[in-house]
């Protein structure tokens, strides 16, 4: 199991960008008035869950690298000698929605790791992780179910 | 922007949602991993993308989830809340693509409480290809009277 606990503070500034992005106009995410009545004050997207626990890529005084996106993903794909990984099922399950100022703790654990197999990419193997996020007062924010697929042997 | 709805659709089985088209620029896919904070290579690395065997670089999953969430509250307003978000990606989505979406009301679960769940099916095409398919349960509110699900007791909330 990996755990990343408060590795960036939940920031209008930084949803908003994300928002831009995919052309969000979803006005919780933006108008404080008009979010008053669903929400109290604007919330993240709830789909950017795991944003919130991916750490800066540069942090000052930092004397090793950043974990990766999904640092225990990145460890099994290691482990086993594959070269690269796509995720390709994701499962959201979402709970309280978080606002500017809130953080998250997640932890990232293994749920099953398949057997070598041809692949279209060439071979591979399968495997599961789900991440379970929750606030700093344990209350959970949601839980991300995901599907990877690894392939491309490293020569030993 | 859209706007707070109440009252204003009352999804059924079989309702279709109105089709989206986006034109997926390069510019997007870059922003959308860089706003979702990844900063994995094939988001934003062409060469790397290459290495790794796609054909270009790819739309990450997280651009991904926010833009299905997009299509769904675009339809239901902001008082759509989603509880669950499932989606299996076939195909990498390229920058120059147009990705056509389209969703379904699959079924409407009224349990006598406050929140009517909507389950709906969400497909992201290109052509005839089938770029990612996604499942999505929003809770609404049951009826006129009902609270939002946006106030719904955490121990209530069963997505």
């Amino acid at each position: 199991m990996i755990i990343v606990d408060h590795v960036v503070t939940v920031e209008q500034g930084l949803w908003t960008n994300f928002c831009v992005a995919i052309e969000d106009g979803n006005l919780l995410y933006w108008d404080y008035t008009a979010s008053r009545d669903q929400t109290d004050s604007v919330i993240a997207p709830p789909a950017m869950l795991p944003s919130w626990a991916v750490e800066h890529d540069w942090v000052p005084g930092r004397d090793r690298p950043a974990r990766r996106t999904l640092e225990l993903h990145f460890m099994v794909k290691d482990t086993l000698g594959l070269r690269n990984g796509i995720v390709t099922e994701v499962e959201l399950e979402l709970h309280a929605p978080l606002r500017a100022g809130e953080s998250v703790r997640a932890e990232q654990i293994l749920r099953s790791v398949g057997p070598e197999r041809e692949t279209r990419l060439g071979t591979g193997r399968n495997w599961e992780i789900d991440v379970q996020y929750r606030k700093p007062d344990g209350s959970l924010a949601g839980i991300q179910r995901l599907h990877f697929l690894a392939y491309g042997k490293v020569a030993a | 922007m859209n706007t707070p709805m109440r009252g204003t659709i009352a999804p059924r089985a079989g309702d279709r949602l109105p089709e989206l088209v986006i034109g997926v620029t390069r510019k997007m896919i870059i922003a959308g991993a860089t706003g979702s904070r990844d900063w994995q290579p094939q988001h934003h690395d062409k060469d790397a993308a290459k290495q790794a065997g796609l054909p270009d670089i790819i739309m990450n999953n997280y651009t991904q989830a926010g833009l299905i969430s997009r299509y769904v509250t675009d339809w239901s307003g902001p008082i759509g809340r989603i509880g669950r978000l499932k989606f299996s990606m076939r195909r990498p989505i390229c920058p120059d693509s147009q990705v056509h979406f389209s969703g379904q009301v699959v079924s409407v679960e009224e349990n006598g409480d406050q929140i009517a769940w909507i389950q709906l099916d969400v497909a992201m095409k290109q052509g005839d290809t089938l770029l990612t398919s996604a499942s999505v349960r929003l809770a609404m509110p049951a009826d006129a009277s009902a609270r939002s699900p946006w106030r719904c007791p955490p121990d209530e909330w069963r997505p």
